[in-house]
């Protein structure tokens, strides 16, 4: 890739002995919605604050905008725009005063201009203190602050927790209209569903290592449903045959669990026949992910 | 240095500067203003003292009654607990809180993801502390002057009052530096205020102790205390080059590893 805006070699994280990341290594282009999935503990977060400079790596390096992310960490952040994913704030001061006080750190001339835009956009109440916003608002507040310098590169760690769904999909839309605009956007989050409905490309990182690199098109593909269907008569588990079935589990009663990877269609028409209480269709957790396509 | 981030910070901390100036100041003139009825009344006094065990007057900082009869040396005796003993405890508080306080309030996330570099926030803070400090004690030593100025009976040394002052201040900044070493070395994101706290007490009583116990003069030497001159009426008192480089040399050192430490600490949320 030429010109990456984020270009990390090996890079590795050990707190002593107990690993962070291991030789993590990612070419993030210009203009991309990069998506950085994983489980907990896996090393987004570590990741993610090596290139902020809050940690130092114990090897490897990582350039932002051909930057490197120890020695220009000043530069970089001038045309950076970060999403922590615990939004914290100055709780003496009130929403305008931090936001004022955010963007006279860039060298911006429409600040207020800005600050004004994003907060209605966001519905976000200036005169409040930080110390009385609940969790969703605070995380609005942290959201304004990353977007009032119009960064080139925002990075994001878990951004929309807390956020209600409508304000999700402000925010998505803001994120896809900024995005058209130039920026590129390096979106960290546990949520498969939410990675894949925004990102173009995204990384699976576990136990501290990239485990695959893949557009969201061939994830997408692999379409993996966790399915829970409670029969109305008793079901033996060998007599359930359909393709595209893993990890198949019986109980309690006639409860029937299973992974299921085909053609969501096919499964319907299957079960047509069959008397029926209760059918769940739900997104696996990552880990059942990890382990059905790259069986780790 | 970054000056949107000190004057936020020396705003933040402005409330608590002006409570420890009040405090100190009304310590200062409330004792201040006895010094006239203690003149008149001072043959009883020396009587009720005569009776007080040496070891006691030395702790309280008097080795030598007629010290306390010029307005001077009664300024000197009287009131070095609050210059020295509160101003440390205000120097060490603030300083301990500066960095560390980012930390367990989960905000350093916020301000090293600014375009500050970590020497810009790690200088911004010790600025605001030096001015705090600076601030603390012209204010308090220009109490002090005033209420000699109004209280005593004859002229008295300024020179030797200014040189006290300056002693004054350098153990605050001492203290203010140890406060912002301990607080890069602690591994946990925490308050230290009450160990900070702890400390100057600690150091105050470790320099009495060696004054009234004549076994145990040395152990004097640990304590900063040691290094300040108060016997202001001495006609030899003058700034001592030895104490001098001592309280710089500690300040620059603490300052140094500090400020060496903060550049490459991790910050965890």
């Amino acid at each position: 890739m030429q010109n990456p805006v984020i270009d990390i070699t090996d890079l590795s994280k050990f707190y002593g002995k107990s690993r962070g990341i291991e030789k993590v290594n990612l070419e993030i282009g210009e203009g991309e919605i990069f998506g950085f999935i994983g489980p907990n503990g896996a090393g987004k977060s570590t990741t993610i604050r090596v290139l902020m400079n809050l940690i130092f790596p114990t090897g490897g390096s990582a350039r932002i905008m051909g930057m490197d992310v120890i020695r220009q960490t000043k530069e970089i952040k001038q045309k950076v725009g970060y999403i922590p994913s615990d939004a914290n704030a100055y709780s003496s001061m009130d929403v305008n005063e931090f936001l004022e006080y955010s963007s006279r750190f860039y060298q911006i001339t429409n600040g207020n201009r800005r600050i004004s835009e994003l907060s209605r956009l966001f519905d976000l109440d200036l005169k409040r203190k930080i110390a009385d916003l609940s969790m969703g608002n605070r995380k609005k507040v942290s959201i304004v602050q990353s977007l009032i310098h119009n960064p080139g590169l925002l990075i994001m760690d878990e951004p929309t927790t807390g956020l209600d769904p409508l304000m999700q999909s402000v925010f998505f839309e803001l994120l896809r209209s900024e995005n058209q605009k130039g920026m590129t956007v390096f979106f960290s989050s546990h949520i498969l569903s939410e990675v894949q409905m925004f990102c173009k490309r995204v990384a699976i990182i576990k136990e501290g290592k990239i485990i695959q690199i893949e557009d969201i098109e061939n994830l997408r593909k692999k379409q993996l449903k966790k399915v829970y269907i409670e029969f109305g008569e008793v079901i033996r588990i060998e007599s359930f045959k359909i393709n595209g079935t893993k990890n198949l589990s019986g109980g309690p009663g006639n409860v029937l669990s299973f992974l299921y990877s085909g053609n969501i269609n096919d499964l319907v028409s299957y079960l047509s026949d069959k008397k029926i209480n209760n059918l769940t269709i739900e997104e696996p957790s990552l880990d059942e992910i990890f382990m059905h396509y790259y069986q780790i | 240095m970054n000056w949107n981030l000190f004057i936020k910070e020396f705003r933040r901390n402005s409330f608590s500067l002006i409570l420890w100036i009040i405090i100190i100041t009304l310590f200062i003139s409330v004792t201040m203003s006895v010094y006239r009825t203690f003149l008149e009344n001072q043959s009883k006094i020396a009587g009720m003292m005569s009776i007080v065990p040496a070891g006691l007057l030395q702790f309280k900082g008097i080795s030598d009654f007629n010290d306390l009869l010029s307005a001077l040396g009664f300024y000197a005796v009287n009131n070095i607990i609050y210059m020295m003993v509160l101003g440390s405890i205000f120097a060490i508080v603030l300083s301990s809180n500066i960095l560390l306080k980012e930390e367990y309030d989960k905000t350093a996330e916020y301000l090293l993801t600014r375009p500050v570099t970590r020497s810009e926030v790690f200088l911004s803070k010790m600025a605001v502390i030096s001015v705090n400090v600076l601030l603390l004690n012209l204010v308090t030593t220009l109490a002090g002057f005033i209420c000699i100025e109004i209280f005593k009976t004859g002229p008295f040394n300024i020179k030797a009052f200014l040189i006290l002052s300056l002693y004054t201040l350098m153990l605050n900044m001492l203290f203010g530096s140890t406060g912002l070493f301990l607080s890069v070395i602690v591994k946990r994101p925490k308050p230290i205020t009450t160990f900070c706290i702890a400390i100057v007490l600690i150091m105050y009583f470790i320099y009495t102790l060696s004054k009234i116990t004549a076994g145990i003069s040395k152990i004097g030497y640990l304590s900063p205390f040691k290094y300040v001159r108060t016997d202001v009426l001495d006609p030899s008192y003058n700034v001592s080059p030895g104490n001098l480089l001592y309280f710089t040399g500690i300040i620059l050192l603490l300052l140094i590893i500090s400020y060496r430490r903060y550049l490459k600490k991790d910050i965890y949320t």
